[in-house]
C-alpha cells in the first residue's frame, strides 16, 4: 500500500468533534504529501476512511454509503473511544453504533480524544509509511497522562477505581475464589480518577505505550486476585490482599498488642454478611470492640 | 489515633430490654433515606427465638476510640470527632473502597450502591433517631466511660449462652 497514494476521507459519525479537531491537527503536524497521503473531498475519491464518533441512527446510513463508495482496498480507521464503543454516548436513545457493528474496521485508535501524534503514528504504522526524521513530531508530549496500568503486586481488588470511573472502563469480575480487575483502554478518557482514588497506589497512568490496535479488546491492563472464603458460610467475599492491606494499616495507625491483633484478624475471617447475621457473631464482634475500648480507656 | 474528649456520650444497647419492635431501624431509614426501607437502616436488630438467653442483638456503631474504620480509611472520609466523640463519614471524600466494611469486626458501615460509597451511623448529628424512638429504653445515650463499663459487663464477663 505504501507505493500508491493513500487518499483519506474523514467521516464524522456524530461525535463531539473532539476527535475531528485532533485529526485536523494530525494532518497539520507534517507535510502529508511527503508521506504519500492526500485528503479526499469525496468518499469515491478515497481508499481510506477515518471515522470519528459512535454513529447514530442518522449517520449510520451515511456511513454505509461512504464505506460502499470508497475504493478498494478499503481501509477503515476508527478514531477515539466513541468509534470503538460509543464512549460517552453509550446508551443514548439515538445511538446505532459502535461503528464496527455497521462496517468492518481495520484499526482502532484509543483515546478520548487520541492525541494527534498517535493518530499520525497509527496511520504511519498501518500504511507502512516512512516516518524517518519525524520521530520528534510523533513523540508523546510532556504532561500527557496516558493510559492506566495496574500493578498486580500492589492491587488489593477493592473496586474503588471501578466505582469512580466515569467511562465504565474498569471491570471487576470474579468467579469463585478469583477476582479480576480489568482496565479497558478502548473506553478510557485519561481522567486519572482511578489513580487518584487507589488506596494501594496500584494504578498509574502511563504515557508512551502503543495506543492503536487491530482489535478493540487488545489493549488491557489486568490484575488477578485470590479471594478468601468465609469461615462460616464458605462464600467468597473479599480479596486476601484487601484484608492484608487493612491489617497492615491498622498496625501502622493503632497501637494494637498481639492478642488484640489476633482477635481482630480472626474476626476478619468471616464474611461481611455473616458478621451481621447471627446473634452469636454480633456478640463476638461486640466482645472484641468492648475489649479494645476497655484497653483504650485503661 | 483519635480519642474522645471527656464528657462525650455514645449509644448503648441493652439486649435484655429490647422487644424487637425494630422501630429504631425504621426511624433510622426515614431520617437518613427519607423512606421506610429497613435494608438501608444503619442499625440492625437481630432476633432469635431459638436462644434461651440474649435473644436480641443490635448491629450498631460503637463510635470507638481509636476506631478501626478510621484507621483503614485511605481517603480520610471516616473521621473521629474528638469534641463530640462521633465517628462520622464524609461521603464526598469516600472512594467506595469498602475497606471500612471489611475491617470493622461488626461490619457496621454498609455500601450504598446508588452513591457508590460506604455509609454508617452519624449519630444523627446530635440526637439519634433510634434512641428517640426506642420505647423500651434498650437503646439509650450514655456517658462514654459508663458505656465502656456496661459493654465490658455485657460482652466480656457474661458467658455467651447459646
Amino acid at each position: 500500500m505504501s507505493a500508491q497514494v493513500t487518499r483519506i476521507f474523514r467521516f464524522d459519525a456524530s461525535g463531539c468533534n473532539g476527535c475531528d479537531v485532533e485529526v485536523l491537527e494530525a494532518t497539520a503536524l507534517v507535510s502529508l504529501g511527503e508521506l504519500g497521503i492526500e485528503i479526499a473531498e469525496r468518499p469515491d475519491d478515497a481508499n481510506l476512511l477515518v471515522v470519528t464518533g459512535g454513529a447514530n441512527v442518522k449517520s449510520k446510513r451515511e456511513l454505509e454509503i461512504a464505506y460502499n463508495a470508497i475504493q478498494a482496498p478499503k481501509t477503515v480507521v476508527a478514531v477515539g473511544s466513541c468509534a470503538a464503543t460509543m464512549g460517552i454516548f453509550k446508551g443514548g436513545y439515538a445511538m446505532a453504533g459502535p461503528i464496527d457493528t455497521i462496517i468492518p474496521v481495520d484499526l482502532y485508535i484509543t483515546g478520548c480524544p487520541p492525541r494527534p501524534q498517535v493518530i499520525l503514528g497509527a496511520l504511519a504504522d498501518a500504511l507502512h509509511l516512512n516516518v524517518e526524521g519525524m520521530e520528534e513530531l510523533l513523540r508523546t508530549p510532556q504532561g500527557f497522562r496516558g493510559n492506566p496500568h495496574v500493578d498486580q503486586a500492589k492491587c488489593v481488588g477493592c473496586g474503588a477505581c471501578a466505582h469512580v470511573c466515569p467511562a465504565d472502563a474498569i471491570e471487576i469480575a470474579g468467579s469463585g475464589t478469583k477476582r479480576r480487575v480489568r482496565f479497558m483502554h478502548k473506553d478510557c478518557i485519561f481522567c486519572g480518577s482511578c489513580q487518584d482514588v487507589c488506596p494501594s497506589e496500584a494504578v498509574e497512568l502511563r504515557a508512551g505505550r502503543k495506543e492503536w490496535f487491530q482489535t478493540k479488546e487488545a489493549s488491557l491492563s489486568e490484575a488477578y486476585l485470590a479471594v478468601r472464603t468465609c469461615r462460616l458460610c464458605g462464600a467468597a467475599y473479599t480479596p486476601d490482599a484487601q484484608v492484608a492491606w487493612a491489617l497492615r494499616r491498622m498496625g501502622e495507625k493503632l497501637s494494637l498488642d498481639a492478642s488484640d491483633r489476633g482477635m481482630v484478624e480472626r474476626s476478619l475471617g468471616i464474611c461481611m454478611e455473616c458478621r451481621r447475621k447471627s446473634i452469636a457473631e454480633v456478640r463476638e464482634a461486640k466482645r472484641i470492640l468492648a475489649s479494645l475500648a476497655r484497653g483504650a480507656s485503661a | 489515633m483519635a480519642r474522645s474528649q471527656p464528657g462525650t456520650s455514645v449509644i448503648v444497647f441493652e439486649p435484655q430490654l429490647c422487644t424487637g419492635c425494630r422501630y429504631c431501624e425504621i426511624a433510622c431509614a426515614v431520617w437518613h433515606c427519607g423512606r421506610i426501607d429497613v435494608t438501608r437502616s444503619r442499625i440492625r436488630i437481630l432476633f432469635d427465638e431459638g436462644r434461651t438467653a440474649e435473644r436480641y442483638a443490635a448491629v450498631n456503631c460503637q463510635h470507638c476510640d481509636d476506631a478501626i474504620c478510621c484507621a483503614v480509611c485511605p481517603s480520610e472520609a471516616l473521621q473521629k470527632d474528638q469534641k463530640t466523640g462521633w465517628v462520622t463519614q464524609n461521603s464526598t471524600k469516600c472512594v467506595g473502597c469498602e475497606m471500612c466494611i471489611v475491617a470493622c469486626p461488626l461490619s457496621v458501615p454498609i455500601f450504598d450502591p446508588a452513591l457508590k460509597v460506604a455509609v454508617k451511623c452519624d449519630f444523627c448529628l446530635g440526637a439519634p433517631e433510634c434512641v428517640k424512638h426506642c420505647s423500651s429504653g434498650a437503646l439509650r445515650l450514655c456517658a462514654r466511660e459508663e458505656a465502656v463499663q456496661l459493654n465490658a459487663r455485657l460482652y466480656l464477663s457474661a458467658k455467651d449462652d447459646r
